[in-house]
């Protein structure tokens, strides 16, 4: 970057965005900001090494990197290929999808919220969903399967957000406030179905109470799987509009944006990421607000993250489950007692510096 | 700059023609405007001439910045239309709408260190696609736009970090960017000191000049007379008087509105009319009630 007196024009935006194709007479001129190419290839190497620690890493044995590639591609011994193949890798991909998944429905409805808090964990998805979810396993006579129960849960939740906040939508205080009684009630409701079931269906629906990575039914791990690339380009479809919601909705309406259609939209598709994370991992809510503050952070200031988040969830879900399975191995911590413990620390923070309250 | 002209009269988009003629006819027809089930404004028909500055003004609550929000589709009315070069703005799509017509809120907020050059790129929002984000044309008129506004120098300065007067230059230049024939501006000098309402008014006639029509809500009925070609006095979702300021601004006016006795006279220098002497009526609180 030049400094801005020895600028001549005033607006160099080629030293800050790289217009692809670079032809300068292209009609076709899409900007990516090469700060956030930077972030996002950052995000990516650190994921792919997690990923590969995660693979390599494990009580059952930990693996050689030339054993776990043979493995990995079909040609290594039976066992490793068995624990590569069968044990490690879906739980890799499983914690990829959901944090990216959660990440990127946190990012989506911080932005629309204009508030860092405004994740769909706080606003109480992941509570709505998890007690459908639950309620499915515990056998209450609701056969759905958990993804699809889970998807009612949320949307369920979202309705009762929206429906107690009014009038006043999404942004201010008492959408969050909305948003956490309805957890609260959920929360309870979860509970006392645990507390009515036998002791082996409460077990059975026990990992969707804490967030874990261990039980995770394979169709929820391929319905989320097949959700988050179109919902990942839908927020990248989004990134412009939500880029001028920042400003405020009458600005936003005066330059063309069509306000509620693109809330409603970017809502959505956070409601339908989050039932279909928490159908495989359980309410994991932390990742909505560590993912996105994470990409947040590494990206340039006044953009929104869509990408950067949905890499930096992955890449924490993936450290967590591996922390979690490392620290006090052979026993496990669940993933999402390891993500509450890593992200209290940051709600607090956020909730006391008044500087990073607001416009996320 | 070697140029004497403001930079818009080179504007492309707009022929050399008068401005009359090109700038577009903005209406309404029997409009009325409601928060919920307050009715705020109604069936109100009203003219405004297409290439100077009109002001509306009024004392608070009557209805001058309801009907701002329903001039720019910010509120959708309860009845009758607004009409921009004869069509109903309901029946454009918002994107294209926003080719024509620009509304800067009042005192909008900037995120955080949003910088000036940022700030008036959005404007070229409506003018662009997901596949065309950027073009030589986009930077040609935002560096237009902050030359015209004086901002060249300031360009990579957070919008914050800005003084009023230069932070509503840099919204104003937002606006500019956008290209519409048409700027609705509420209260563009609410928060200025002196010095900087003055800085915000003469750039607003420069872009009438230029064939901009501006329609402004503001406070301060004096500075509505200095500045505005046409005037537009409302009180509790009326208009109760429109016209040349001049011709307009009567004591009696004066009175209705606000419920303040004055004198006028004329400024020497301008021939605007000028409010002195003014002082509460001994029947302020009715006054409305002529």
């Amino acid at each position: 970057m030049t400094s801005p007196a020895d600028t001549p024009n005033a607006v160099r935006q080629d030293k800050y965005y790289l217009a692809l194709p670079l032809g300068q007479r292209s009609p076709l001129r899409v900007i990516v900001d090469k700060r956030n190419l930077l972030a996002n290839l950052l995000l990516l190497g650190l994921l792919i090494l997690l990923a590969g620690a995660s693979l390599n890493i494990g009580s059952a044995a930990s693996l050689s990197l030339p054993a776990t590639l043979r493995a990995l591609l079909g040609d290594g011994s039976p066992l490793d290929t068995f624990v590569i193949q069968e044990l490690r890798l879906p739980r890799v991909i499983a914690g990829i999808v959901t944090g990216g998944a959660f990440a990127l429905a946190g990012c989506l409805m911080q932005t629309v919220a204009r508030n860092r808090l405004a994740t769909p964990g706080i606003v109480g998805l992941d509570n709505g969903a998890t007690a459908f979810a639950v309620a499915s396993v515990v056998g209450t006579g609701i056969s759905l399967a958990p993804p699809a129960m889970a998807l009612t849960g949320a949307a369920v939740a979202a309705a009762l957000t929206f429906g107690l906040t009014g009038r006043i939508g999404v942004r201010g205080y008492r959408f969050l406030v909305a948003g956490i009684g309805v957890g609260a009630v959920f929360g309870a409701l979860t509970q006392l179905m645990l507390t009515r079931v036998s002791i082996d269906a409460a077990n059975a629906a026990y990992p969707w109470t804490v967030g874990s990575l261990n039980a995770r039914p394979d169709h929820a791990v391929l319905s989320l799987s097949l959700a988050l690339p179109p919902a990942l380009l839908a927020g990248i479809w989004l990134t412009r509009s939500l880029t001028v919601l920042r400003l405020s909705d009458a600005v936003a309406i005066s330059l063309g944006i069509a306000a509620g259609r693109c809330r409603m939209a970017a809502l959505s598709v956070a409601v339908i990421l989050t039932g279909l994370a928490v159908a495989v991992a359980g309410p994991v809510g932390m990742v909505a607000l560590i993912g996105p503050e994470f990409a947040r952070q590494l990206s340039a200031k006044n953009t929104v993250p869509v990408v950067g988040a949905t890499l930096a969830g992955a890449v924490v879900m993936v450290a967590a489950d591996l922390l979690g399975r490392m620290l006090l191995a052979p026993i496990e911590i669940p993933v999402g007692i390891v993500t509450a413990l890593i992200g209290s620390p940051l709600l607090l923070w956020i909730l006391l510096n008044p500087n990073a309250r607001t416009a996320p | 700059m070697t140029h004497d002209a403001p930079a818009c009269e080179r504007d492309t988009a707009q022929p050399d023609t008068a401005p009359d003629m090109t700038a577009p006819d903005m209406a309404t027809q029997g409009l009325s405007l409601a928060y919920g089930s307050v009715a705020v404004i109604e069936d109100l028909d009203l003219q405004l001439p297409a290439g100077q500055v009109t002001a509306i003004v009024g004392p608070n609550g009557c209805g001058k910045s309801t009907l701002l929000a329903g001039l720019s589709r910010l509120l959708k009315p309860r009845g009758g239309t607004v009409l921009l070069n004869g069509t109903d703005i309901r029946h454009q799509p918002t994107r294209q709408l926003a080719k024509r017509l620009a509304l800067l809120p009042q005192q909008p907020h900037a995120p955080e260190a949003l910088t000036v050059a940022e700030l008036v790129r959005f404007g070229r929002h409506p003018h662009q696609s997901w596949l065309r984000q950027w073009s030589l044309e986009d930077k040609r008129i935002v560096d237009e736009a902050l030359d015209m506004t004086g901002l060249t120098p300031l360009a990579q300065r957070p919008v914050d970090a800005l003084s009023g007067g230069q932070r509503q230059r840099a919204w104003i230049a937002m606006a500019i960017a956008q290209q519409t024939a048409t700027l609705l501006l509420d209260e563009p000098t609410s928060a200025l000191d002196l010095g900087h309402q003055v800085e915000v008014y003469e750039l607003i006639q420069s872009l009438a000049a230029s064939g901009k029509t501006i329609v402004m809500v503001i406070h301060d009925l004096v500075s509505a007379c200095r500045y505005a070609d046409h005037l537009i006095a409302m009180h509790q979702g009326h208009v109760i008087a429109e016209g040349l300021p001049g011709e307009t601004v009567t004591p009696e006016l004066v009175r209705r509105l606000y419920g303040v006795e004055c004198s006028l006279i004329t400024d020497p220098a301008t021939g605007a009319p000028l409010l002195t002497n003014v002082r509460r009526t001994r029947d302020a609180l009715d006054g409305s009630a002529t």
